[in-house]
């Protein structure tokens, strides 16, 4: 049962460490537009696609 | 039926043959504007948009002229400073209509040279740019938009960082902080309650009520923050509304709890305080989404006033931002321009069109030293106008003023829903102190217990949660079918209406001549329709829309001398006047038809005689009878009020099946039929096209308004019917009645949870782990039953006079 001393204050930690990565994503404007980016993995984006192809290559 | 264009989706006109060569196939297109934005999209090898799209791209317009944003005095309010090789600009763009949209205008402009960043905010329709303004100019990013089919507004650095935007942001962390800390609480509950039942070590449960006091923090402190604020605001007001008896609610929980941890007895309540933070904050997010989806009527407006202006100097002419304007100068107009501010015409006359500012369609004439309004646009050219009033000032300025403060009230049936739930949280205050007088009698130990467990029962929230989330849901399930709702209390009436009162100009029927049957007096029938075209240059009526296209491509004479009249036109054209309108106008002016002609034609003419007769016809639209029978059907009255011929009245009545109708109805004489309604003690809903008939739209309990663009301007239309056409109507009236009915049964059923939870409560039967559960499970089942809108489609006939939304707790 010891254990929970542990666990518990650590995924409070976590929490913590969600939350603030949540105002950082609200701050960085990733929740204004929510219809975009859904499109984007759509579209043949010749750019993006070599770099990632390049970097899956090295 | 035509074929339809590649890029913009408008029927291509007889005779056009253009085509746009994209993805190795060639596409038809309605104009070379289109040709170009859909050749160039392809060139750039971003084809794929006409694939990812959903809806069509806008037309593109004449290209304007953007070089005079090279000015640094005209940039300076526009575009901040980031850093020296970096800046940024807010852009509105118009004709951002879905994500394709977003999408194209990022790949598009991150190809130009010195962009470093391009991001688009598509709901709010806002494209943000950051530049070197060494090796791109603004000018140039301005006209690749104009070139993609988009007309670009840049905004004002104070617009960017909008009070929306930051509203919207507070709210989401608020929510998410509350939500979080009210899973780690229950959490922790859970273990605590588990205890009650299989025995638990006391140092255990210490240590959980301490873990339950810490997440609960946040919670109470920071989510909850508007709550005591707004309460500490009507405290030093001396008026106690919505927020004080929620926060004396939610702090004595809290603090209770807090007494109760520490002195380790008792019970702790912290899973409970803060799922009635988060379900009351749930609630006024909601609310405030639906509230923002109503601000495009300001952009629409802020759209008007352009940024540039042409100033008198001693020397010439030059280019100015609107800003840079003083009262006094002198600035001149281009035919077709916005008026950039308030002035005083010094050009002997001119004509404009204010119909975006008054919704009056027929263009005014104006004299010298006559007012011209900011906004408005000038019809003929160049004028010269000295100015009066600048900046806020401006009659534009008020009107956009006066429309933000409209967007920032809150729906009425929300207002009221929180009026209630305050209302009833007093009522619970009042109940607990009952409940401590009572125990303190009989036995004094339990009281304070007991007093608690009536705050913490009790649950605010589903009053708080149940209109909010129900219009919400109400409001969503329309947009995805087409319909927008402007103002959400248009639903509430819309549920009650009982009589339809329709249009039938651009409503039931689409009037259109009939270029084929035109019979030509004199010279050829091209002459005579770019002689008709060039005198309904810029009116805004159906029919001069569909002269103008017709003529589409032929050589427009000049105009001058212009006059208008109720039911036509005319014009100095190569030195005679020419006549243009129903049999009837030109009998009065020209002398040379018989006014006893019934021919419901448009007629050209000059003082020799009749130029042409151009023979309309009359489109009823597809989806007119079938929606009259559905709403006659349901015991709904459907009358038709028109402006125009008695015959074409009649005759449109009678195929779409009304049996009641009024013809050659003047805007007065339609109000006056809206009042007769009224006073028989009908609720009326009046469907109109939004820009003829503003006023009339005004007079009705709920406006309806088909139409685009233009009529969303119109605040006086609480629905619009945008891509559904009339169906929308049945789907509108349809929802709204499930909607007010959703929401009476949740209001119902927050009476029965609330007055049989209470009692118990103060008796001391309900320990904390029942009254959690019983609060959740309350405002569970509000938003359960809110999302179930839309879903039943088999309860269509509901008895309308059931449906009024009463306000049960008030009487209580």
């Amino acid at each position: 049962m010891n254990i929970i001393l542990l666990l518990i204050p650590l995924s409070i930690v976590l929490l913590g460490l969600g939350i603030a990565a949540f105002f950082w994503a609200v701050d960085d404007a990733q929740f204004d537009d929510l219809d975009t980016p859904a499109l984007m993995p759509l579209a043949e984006d010749d750019g993006a696609c070599a770099t990632m192809r390049e970097s899956s290559a090295e | 039926m035509n074929p339809t264009c590649f890029h913009c989706s408008e029927n291509i006109p007889d005779g056009t043959h253009l085509a746009a060569r994209v993805g190795a196939h060639d596409h038809p297109v309605c104009c070379v504007g289109c040709r170009a934005a859909a050749e160039w999209i392809e060139g750039l090898g971003l084809a794929s948009y006409y694939r990812l799209r959903s809806e069509s791209a806008q037309t593109p317009v004449a290209q304007p002229d953007y070089s005079a944003w090279d000015r640094p005095e005209l940039q300076r309010p526009h575009v901040r400073e980031i850093s020296d090789d970096r800046r940024e600009v807010v852009i509105l763009v118009e004709g951002l209509r879905c994500a394709a949209c977003s999408w194209l205008i990022e790949r598009a402009l991150g190809t130009l040279p010195g962009v470093h960043e391009v991001s688009v905010n598509a709901p709010a329709r806002r494209v943000r740019l950051l530049f070197d303004p060494v090796s791109a100019r603004l000018p140039e990013l301005l006209q690749a938009l104009a070139k993609l089919g988009y007309v670009a507004h840049p905004l004002t650095a104070d617009a960017v960082e909008t009070l929306r935007q930051q509203e919207s942001r507070k709210a989401m962390k608020r929510l998410a902080v509350a939500g979080l800390g009210t899973m780690q609480a229950m959490m922790y509950g859970v273990a605590i309650y588990a205890g009650v039942f299989n025995g638990i070590d006391d140092s255990v449960r210490d240590f959980f009520r301490w873990l339950s006091l810490l997440v609960a923090a946040p919670v109470v402190i920071y989510s909850a923050g508007p709550f005591f604020s707004g309460a500490l605001k009507e405290w030093r007001m001396r008026h106690i509304s919505m927020d004080t008896p929620i926060a004396i609610a939610i702090g004595s929980i809290y603090f209770a709890s807090l007494i109760s941890t520490l002195l380790r007895q008792g019970e702790v309540y912290f899973d409970s305080v803060s799922m009635l933070v988060f379900f009351l904050l749930l609630g006024r997010y909601f609310e405030m989404r639906s509230r923002h989806r109503s601000s495009d009527v300001v952009d629409a407006l802020a759209r008007l006033q352009p940024p540039i202006a042409d100033r008198r100097t001693s020397s010439g002419w030059e280019t100015i931002g609107v800003h840079e304007l003083l009262v006094g100068d002198v600035v001149r107009i281009a035919a077709g321009a916005t008026l950039p501010a308030d002035g005083i015409l010094i050009s002997t006359h001119c004509r404009t069109d204010e119909s975006l500012l008054s919704g009056e369609s027929v263009a005014r004439v104006r004299k010298a030293g006559d007012e011209l309004i900011g906004g408005s646009i000038a019809l003929d050219g160049p004028i010269e106008i000295e100015i009066r009033r600048v900046g806020s000032e401006t009659l534009l300025a008020g009107i956009v003023r006066m429309i933000t403060r409209a967007g920032s009230t809150r729906p009425r049936l929300a207002s009221t829903a929180d009026t209630q739930a305050s209302r009833f949280v007093l009522r619970v205050l009042i109940a607990m102190v009952l409940t401590v007088v009572a125990w303190l009698w009989f036995d004094p130990s339990r009281a304070l217990s007991s007093a608690l467990a009536v705050l913490v029962v009790s649950c605010p929230c589903a009053f708080a949660l149940a209109a909010p989330a129900t219009l919400t849901r109400a409001v969503a399930v329309l947009a995805r079918r087409g319909v927008l709702v402007v103002e959400a209390d248009a639903l509430e009436v819309l549920a009650r209406a009982d009589c339809f009162v329709f249009d039938k100009t651009g409503t039931l029927t689409h009037p259109d001549i009939d270029v084929a049957a035109i019979t030509v007096h004199r010279g050829t029938c091209n002459d005579a329709l770019a002689i008709a075209a060039a005198l309904e240059d810029g009116c805004t009526h159906p029919l001069a829309a569909s002269v103008r296209s017709a003529a589409r491509g032929l050589e427009i004479p000049c105009v001058s001398e212009r006059e208008n009249a109720r039911d036509g036109v005319s014009g100095i054209i190569g030195g005679t006047r020419r006549y243009l309108g129903s049999v009837a106008f030109v009998a009065s002016r020209a002398n040379v038809l018989r006014r006893d002609d019934a021919d419901d034609a448009l007629v050209l003419a000059d003082m020799y005689g009749e130029i042409a007769r151009i023979p309309l016809r009359e489109k009823v639209d597809a989806s007119a009878t079938r929606i009259v029978a559905a709403l006659q059907t349901q015991n709904l009255q459907c009358e038709l009020l028109s402006g125009d011929h008695p015959g074409r009245v009649a005759a449109a009545a009678d195929t779409v099946g009304i049996s009641k109708w009024i013809a050659t109805a003047t805007p007065a004489d339609k109000l006056a039929r809206i009042d007769a309604l009224h006073a028989q003690s009908r609720v009326v809903a009046m469907i109109g096209d939004g820009v003829n008939d503003a006023p009339v739209l005004a007079g009705a309990d709920v406006a309806i308004a088909v139409g685009h663009g233009a009529a969303l301007a119109h605040a006086s239309s609480g629905i619009l019917l945008a891509d559904s056409g009339l169906d929308g109507i049945l789907s509108a009236r349809e929802i709204a009645i499930q909607t007010m009915l959703t929401l009476k049964r949740n209001l119902r059923w927050a009476i029965a949870y609330n007055l049989s939870a209470i009692p118990l409560a103060s008796l001391g039967w309900v320990p904390p782990w029942l009254a959690a559960i019983g609060m959740s499970a309350s405002s569970l089942m509000v938003v359960g039953h809110s999302l179930s809108i839309g879903r039943k489609s088999r309860r269509r006939a509901m008895q309308p006079d059931r449906i009024i939304l009463e306000t049960p707790v008030a009487n209580s």
